[in-house]
Formats: C-alpha cells, structure tokens, sequence
C-alpha cells in the first residue's frame, strides 16, 4: 500500500468506525487478514486504536476471517 | 439510560417465523425494564461466515439498537447463551447511527458537537488533565 499523509478517517470526518463496514476494513488488513500498521496506512493514532477495535469485532462477528486462507 | 447495538448470529438453517420467535423472545427480557426500548432492527439476513463456527459456514445476521439501563444486560445476555440456535452475539455501546446493511455508506455525518462524545460516562467530568 501506498504512502499515505492523510488519515483516510480524518479526510472523511469519520467519528466513529463500525465494525459492520466489512468492505472499508478490508483496506486496512493484509492479505493474511493481519492489522496494517498506521506507517503502511497512514491512520491518524486516534483513528487507529478505534480500528484496532472495529477490525476486532469484525472478526468475532465472522465478517472478516482471523486468518486468511487458512482452513482448518 | 444508555444505547446499546447487538448483533445476532442464528443459524442459517432456523425459519424466517423461528428467527422472529426467538427475537421476540429475547427483546421481551429486555423491554421488562422501566422504559427500555427497541429503536432499530436490521435484518441483514443469510451470509457467509468469514470462517465456520460450529461447523456453521452461514449465519443469518440480525442487527438491533435498544435503549436500557445498564444492569438489564447481564440477564439479557445470559438468556443469549443459552439459546443453542444462536452462534454469536455481540452487544456494544451504540455509535449512534443506524445499522446499515454492510455495503457501504456514501453520507458522512457532518454536523456533530465536538470530540469524544459517546466514549465513556459523561457525567464523570474529569478534565483530561491538561488545558487543551
């Protein structure tokens, strides 16, 4: 992913991020499901710690896999 | 009085009339309490898991907001344990937006008072130490 300066939460006036926006999450995941770092994404800190949350519940949810590709 | 979001899993094999018994059987327990109240019930309906629960590979998804007092939820949620046709649930704070089905959403909300609002009690009044 690209570099980026703006925090693609911030741009957008974002409050709060929802665990539901499966497709919005999805940017912010590697292709193994695992959580990009804010220097990958560019996310604001306050915005992170909230996506950090929002990925999390998405996962317990079974919106969004723990491990991608992995079947057991 | 506080808004709560919860998020069912069934199992995707029950009936459309099981999945609003069970519903209504679990959002009675919730409306016993002084002027409780259901706002909002999404059915996002049938969806494939991310990966299986319980052998499930689909879940029938049902999002509601509620209002209650605090201390009606551990009964709620216990009564959600028991129910063997339920794979998930997950109750949260409410972010104040309606549940929207998850594709995605193109209105940003713009007026809004300012900063971390719906974070914690917001009575407490502390002063997060330093002038801002």
């Amino acid at each position: 992913m690209a570099y980026r300066k703006i925090c693609r939460f911030c741009e957008r006036s974002i409050r709060r991020i929802d665990y539901k926006d499966e497709p919005a999450l999805g940017r912010f995941l590697t292709d193994r499901g695992k959580i990009l770092p804010r220097r990958a994404t560019g996310t604001c800190a306050r915005h992170q710690r909230q996506l950090g949350t929002a990925i999390k519940r998405a996962r317990y949810l079974a919106l969004i896999p723990y491990i991608q590709g992995h079947h057991s | 009085m506080r808004d709560y979001e919860v998020v069912y899993i069934f199992k995707s094999a029950l009936t459309s009339e099981e999945i609003e018994e069970r519903l209504g059987r679990h959002h009675e327990k919730l409306l016993a309490g002084a002027d409780s109240e259901i706002t909002a019930v999404e059915h996002w309906g049938k969806r494939q898991l991310a990966y299986p629960i319980d052998r499930n590979d689909n879940g029938y998804y049902v999002v509601a907001q509620f209002t209650s007092e605090p201390d009606a939820l551990p009964e709620f949620e216990r009564a959600l344990k028991l129910d063997d046709q339920l794979l998930r649930h997950l109750v949260v704070l409410s972010e104040g937006e309606l549940p929207a089905p998850p594709s995605h959403r193109e209105d940003q909300t713009a007026e809004e008072e300012t900063g971390r609002k719906s974070n914690g009690p917001e009575d407490t009044a502390t002063e997060k130490g330093e002038e801002e």
